[in-house]
């Protein structure tokens, strides 16, 4: 007899086919650029087998693009991912990973970097980034104290930890004014510097962070109900707080140092998945998370061969394609109503 | 199985809940009635244990203050979420017993068991958002059905609910409460309280009134007293009470 079941609530089809679609994604990535690298030869080259790319073209394809395809995935991957947990958190669809101060944080971070003056300290640019992330952010709970369980005084302290963090970093910036060109095009963001060291530590926190979101994404549907409905299905709804704003933020600082301020995408990816799931559960956290890679590598895509050989900043990619886009899905579902 | 000794809650001066020392026994139901403002509903918050309070409430000895346990609720004013589903959202029942991000067969089989007893079948894959007030209602004791809890706390199960649906939904709750699961309810509606409940507990100005078993409490003075004397009990031939508001002193 066949047992009656309900059907598994979230289709591994649409994830299925998100990852594929990344898979392609990636390809496109590695092979497009100023030189072109073909497609059969990068997958004989990836698996090692004869008749793969050659001298050259095997150092552009190994040392070049797979590094910073790799590390536009990750960073699309930290950025769409939080995006969806702050959005859940704070029960606010507008929410995004920098709210906290992150992203302020991280810019002063990289500003005193960038003012030190030497050569090392150029280097630290991400480490100094990174600690000034998650300092803001810490800093963020600390002043809306134990009123942190409630979504609007802990956004407010974002914002004004934020503004503090954004008004000491234009006072140095006026000060050393030889910053003002680096800072701008860190603020930017950029992923011209990937290289092995940058994928390697970035994937570390990055992978840590996303599979304990995505493993407790349905705590985190839990804290779409009331705290006490929440309570009562075995859901402490602080510490799940705690726990997914740490990790989210954890993701973010890392993706914010390796590739400066990737706007849009913790915005954009998370309503696109939900608009065309019409889900906005955090079952989606996967999906999201493969989405948010595949739109990034292919926002980087586009800085990289629209101009070519120049660069644009990718920000600029990800909001002019992907502000025109999520406004067509909101407007053709009317997801959140 | 509950001991609450001395139970009170404030903001700042008001007492919601004053001093109340009540016990209750597993496997009975027990439904709170009063006025508005009596406090039914923060003692029935109180009670699930995310809220602070003085005095001391047990469930088998251990203090429910931010002690998580297999507690269903079901509030009168749910917080509905967007893009969820029914299914998903009486999934979320199971989130205790399955554990991080685990979703059993055992669970998906169950749910589905009880959407179907509760008629809810044919909507599982429509958003919450978009259920009437009476749809709404019956989800959210399908979740408590699923819980497979050891308590559970209803607020006001029945009041958005048509005739028919009131009978059935108390009638599973009725189920729950005969298969050993120990039931605490507020109810507007004393009679059909009377109905299910054996035993009711007359709240006003956050004390508690009268507590004694349905049929007593029902034909005591002080019910009548706790809603200033603006109710008739009436008994019916088959000697079931009905519930009455006057109308001359309702309206004043």
């Amino acid at each position: 007899m066949k047992t009656q079941e309900i059907d598994r609530i979230w289709h591994w089809r649409t994830t299925l086919f998100v990852g594929i679609m990344l898979a392609f994604v990636l390809l496109l990535g590695v092979s497009f650029g100023p030189i072109s690298l073909d497609f059969m030869k990068i997958l004989r080259t990836l698996f090692g087998l004869s008749g793969g790319l050659q001298d050259e073209e095997k150092i552009l394809f190994l040392q070049l693009r797979l590094p910073r395809v790799l590390l536009a995935g990750l960073v699309g991957a930290a950025l769409a991912t939080s995006g969806a947990v702050y959005q859940t958190v704070f029960r606010n669809p507008l929410a995004d990973p920098y709210l906290l101060g992150a992203a302020a944080g991280a810019g002063l971070g990289a500003t005193l970097a960038l003012t030190g003056g030497t050569q090392s300290f150029y280097a630290a640019l991400p480490l100094f980034a990174f600690i000034g992330g998650v300092l803001a952010v810490a800093a963020t709970f600390m002043i809306s104290g134990r009123a942190f369980a409630d979504p609007a005084t802990l956004l407010l302290s974002g914002i004004a930890i934020g503004s503090f963090a954004t008004a000491v970093q234009t006072y140095l910036q006026q000060r050393n004014s030889e910053v003002l060109r680096p800072v701008y095009s860190w603020i930017l963001g950029q992923l011209t510097v990937a290289d092995w060291n940058v994928v390697k530590w970035a994937s570390i926190y990055i992978v840590v962070a996303l599979f304990i979101l995505i493993r407790m994404s349905r705590l985190l549907d839990g804290l779409l109900l009331s705290d006490e409905e929440a309570f009562s299905l075995g859901i402490s709804p602080n510490k799940v707080r705690i726990i997914a704003i740490g990790a989210a933020t954890l993701a973010t600082a890392t993706a914010v140092s390796a590739s400066g301020l990737i706007g849009f995408v913790g915005i954009v990816v998370p309503h696109l998945v939900r608009g065309l799931t019409k889900r906005a559960t955090n079952r989606a956290l996967f999906t999201v998370a493969l989405s948010g890679a595949a739109f990034l590598v292919l926002a980087d895509l586009g800085a990289r061969t629209l101009l070519s050989p120049a660069e644009l900043p990718i920000g600029v990619i990800t909001a002019f394609v992907g502000a025109p886009f999520l406004l067509f899905v909101l407007r053709a579902k009317r997801v959140l109503k | 199985m509950i001991e609450i000794k001395n139970l009170s809650v404030r903001y700042g001066d008001f007492y919601a809940l004053n001093h109340i020392t009540l016990d209750i026994p597993r496997g009975t139901w027990t439904c709170l009635v009063g006025p508005n403002g009596a406090g039914k509903t923060t003692f029935l918050k109180t009670l699930l244990g995310n809220k602070a309070y003085d005095g001391s409430i047990t469930i088998d000895g251990l203090e429910v203050y931010k002690n998580l346990r297999n507690v269903a609720f079901v509030p009168q004013r749910p917080e509905i979420p967007a893009g969820m589903d029914v299914a998903e959202y009486v999934m979320l029942g199971r989130a205790r017993l399955d554990g991080w991000g685990r979703e059993s067969r055992t669970s998906r089989r169950l749910v589905q068991q009880i959407l179907e007893q509760m008629q809810l079948a044919g909507m599982r894959h429509q958003l919450v958002t978009q259920l009437s007030g009476g749809e709404m209602q019956r989800v959210l004791i399908a979740r408590a059905l699923v819980q497979e809890p050891e308590l559970m706390i209803l607020d006001e199960p029945t009041s958005a609910l048509d005739l028919h649906h009131q009978i059935s939904t108390l009638n599973h709750i009725e189920g729950m409460q005969k298969s050993g699961v120990t039931v605490v309810s507020t109810m507007h509606d004393i009679t059909l309280g009377a109905m299910y409940a054996e035993r009711i507990v007359i709240m006003q100005n956050g004390k508690v009134l009268l507590d004694g078993p349905a049929n007593d409490v029902i034909h005591s003075t002080q019910l009548k007293l706790a809603f200033d004397d603006a109710i008739t009990i009436h008994t019916l031939d088959n000697g079931r009470p009905v519930i009455v508001a006057n109308k001359s002193t309702a309206i004043l």
